[in-house]
């Protein structure tokens, strides 16, 4: 049988940029890699394209009604719904089912994984994140930094460089809507409040240009981050998965589901299903990287031992959802220059937790109104004329804690086959949440406890820890190098070996880590 | 004697002249009928609706009054398949989307909205004892 150098499985954010740094090597990315479905794209605001063309059914309905799925489903972020992003989450029900009574997010299959719909938001792990994992940022620096330069990060040095990182190499930071350069207008003046309650704001790092990057155009501020996969401007996985094939880097074959592994011999054994053809396929490789997204990783592992009793950890990052309005915007029509991608970053250093909670703002203009019509109070006409002249006005801080690890808390493998996963539900800290909404109301916007929703677990869809990082690991653990203790080749380079999950979006992380043990495992293979 | 049971056809016209005055097209009429039958196939028809139909009640009125009491899902339902259809067309975009900034407007707008509000609630409140609707 014909071995390839490394095998990749997986092409999000951890699959692409460890094949990214096995160049040179023979390395083939297996994926089920479901891809944006072919049509009439938008082009241009995505206000001016509904008042102009006629009827934007295809586009922002669907022909299948694709952006109705929450009225007959389990709710899912509405940005995975419309009729051109739904691909993000095609098939994972039936292909990779999970039962559970806790559960409620989202697993990928596409080619890129749930990146493709993510809010782009790409953050540094300070030692502080880094607690309990084997490594440091000394470990991680370097490929941060060639991520910064190779996909391009916008933002800015400000208040929030001892949590994000100094970075010189960062790309000028995307406009502000009006309503979110009001707010961080009256966040400076009343700084000395915000600073006294060890509570900081500043502008978010995001892989989203502003300037055209290596073949890449920069954002246009169309607002169609809702309805329009690939957007130039953000970065996606797919991206350098695209790169890597058209420069005969890897080969990539998408349409498989891997199953399982096995070590013989030195070399590594893949197991994986075609779905076209529905025959079984062996792939051969000399290292293994397994990067299939947390939970499918896991399935993949514990499938390997044939261990159906054994419950893994799991973390994702409980959240709490809190509107804010500015009274005084009402009725300011939209702006140019809105967009759905993250405004603001909002840091509460809590010292009793000693961790810090980390904020993304968001304005209001970038879904259906018809999504959240009746999650209002009043009549049906009136709902609307409310969503009409207080939606430029309002933004939604989604706020992030760290992952917390329960023995409540699990993936397990049945026999059957299905991925059982259980959350334990753990609630946001009020006490914050209070300090927020005093903060806002000091600076002129208007929120409310009762508004808070809180999302059920999985929603932040930032799955970790299923097989952690230790300095000594034992079964079921992973190197500091994300070799699966017991294998000799095998190693897990996305969320699954996160030692543990700070409040930080963990993306840019899982690209750093991949990269940093793509690049070992190809001076090992030399 | 119970009501005739109206086809989406006749539901999707009835709703869109109580929620929006006027006939729609007949496309919207379509995709409303095919978005049930896709998405809601084990839908009869609601015999909520059909009382509504027959009596010609004000939707507005009574799906309000029934969200407001946890009832009348299957209402609010159907009202939002109607709203996400016309959401995407040109026409509708006035009732949706605020382009230019009038404050003044605004104000006046929404509080006639929260007026309009409170009528329909009492009148939904109404009608639904009136007509035994649940």
């Amino acid at each position: 049988m014909d071995c390839v150098d490394a095998i990749v499985i997986g092409s999000g954010p951890g699959g692409a940029f460890a094949a990214y740094g096995l160049r040179g090597k023979r390395v083939l990315v297996l994926d089920v890699g479901r891809d944006a479905p072919a049509g009439d794209r938008l082009s241009g605001n995505v206000y001016d394209l509904r008042r102009t063309r006629d009827d934007l059914f295809p586009q922002l309905i669907g022909e299948e009604f694709e952006s109705l799925h929450n009225l007959y489903n389990r709710p899912i972020s509405l940005k995975l719904k419309s009729p051109f992003m739904s691909f993000v989450v095609r098939d994972w029900r039936r292909l990779t089912p999970v039962v559970s009574k806790t559960f409620e997010g989202v697993i990928s299959l596409a080619k890129g994984g749930l990146a493709n719909a993510w809010g782009a938001g790409v953050y540094r792990f300070t030692d502080r994140d880094l607690r309990g994992f084997p490594i440091s940022v000394e470990d991680l620096q370097p490929f941060y930094d060639e991520l910064t330069s190779r996909i391009g990060v916008s933002g800015a040095n400000d208040d929030l460089d001892p949590y994000f990182a100094h970075d010189d190499a960062l790309l000028p930071p995307l406009a502000l809507s009006p309503l979110f350069s009001d707010l961080l207008a009256r966040y400076a003046q009343a700084r000395a409040d915000f600073v006294r309650e060890r509570t900081f704001l500043g502008r978010p790092r995001l892989a989203v240009l502003t300037q055209p990057w290596n073949g890449r155009s920069a954002y246009q501020y169309e607002n169609l981050e809702f309805f329009q996969p690939h957007i130039p401007a953000i970065y996606t996985p797919a991206y350098t998965i695209d790169q890597l094939r058209s420069e005969g880097a890897i080969t990539y074959l998408s349409g498989r589901l891997v199953e399982r592994f096995h070590e013989r011999d030195g070399q590594v054994r893949v197991y994986a299903r075609n779905l076209d053809t529905g025959e079984a396929e062996v792939w051969c490789g000399r290292k293994l990287c397994i990067a299939a997204g947390t939970l499918n990783t896991a399935r993949i592992v514990l499938q390997s031992a044939a261990e159906y009793d054994k419950r893994l950890p799991l973390l994702d990052n409980p959240m709490a959802c809190i509107p804010f309005i500015s009274l005084g915007r009402i009725g300011a029509g939209l702006a140019a220059n809105d967009s759905s991608l993250a405004q603001l970053n909002w840091i509460v250093d809590d010292l009793d937790s000693g961790e810090t909670i980390q904020g993304t703002l968001y304005g209001a203009t970038g879904p259906l109104r018809s999504d959240v019509l009746f999650t209002l109070p009043l009549s049906f006409r009136a709902n609307l004329t409310l969503l009409k002249h207080v939606a430029p006005a309002a933004g939604l801080l989604m706020l992030f804690y760290p992952g917390i690890e329960t023995p409540q808390s699990y993936v397990r493998l049945r026999s059957s086959g299905e991925l059982e996963v259980e959350f334990a539900q753990t609630g946001g800290n009020p006490a914050i949440e209070r300090k927020i909404m005093r903060l806002l109301r000091r600076i002129g916007y208007l929120s409310h406890p009762a508004l808070i929703d809180r999302p059920g677990m999985g929603q932040a869809l930032h799955y970790a820890g299923a097989l952690p990082m230790r300095a000594a690991p034992g079964p079921f653990q992973t190197h500091a190098d994300g070799r699966l203790s017991g294998t000799a080749h095998v190693h897990i380079v996305d969320g699954a070996c996160f030692s543990r999950l700070p409040s930080k979006n963990l993306t840019f992380t899982i690209m750093a880590n991949a990269l940093r043990i793509g690049r070992r495992l190809a001076r090992e293979l030399s | 004697m119970s009501a005739a049971v109206p086809s989406l056809d006749e539901e999707a016209l009835y709703l869109h002249r109580s929620l929006f005055g006027g006939t729609p097209d007949p496309v919207t009429i379509e995709r409303y009928a095919a978005a049930h039958r896709k998405l809601f196939p084990s839908d009869t028809g609601s015999p909520l609706l059909a009382r509504m139909v027959s009596r010609g009640l004000d939707v507005e009125a009574v799906e309000f009054a029934l969200r407001r009491r946890g009832a009348g899902s299957e209402l609010t339902r159907r009202i939002q398949i109607l709203s996400y259809l016309v959401e995407a067309r040109a026409r509708y975009q006035h009732y949706f989307v605020s382009i230019e900034p009038d404050r003044g407007t605004a104000v006046l707008e929404l509080a006639a909205a929260v007026i309009r509000s409170s009528w329909k609630f009492a009148k939904g409140e109404y009608l639904v004892r009136r007509h035994g609707l649940r």
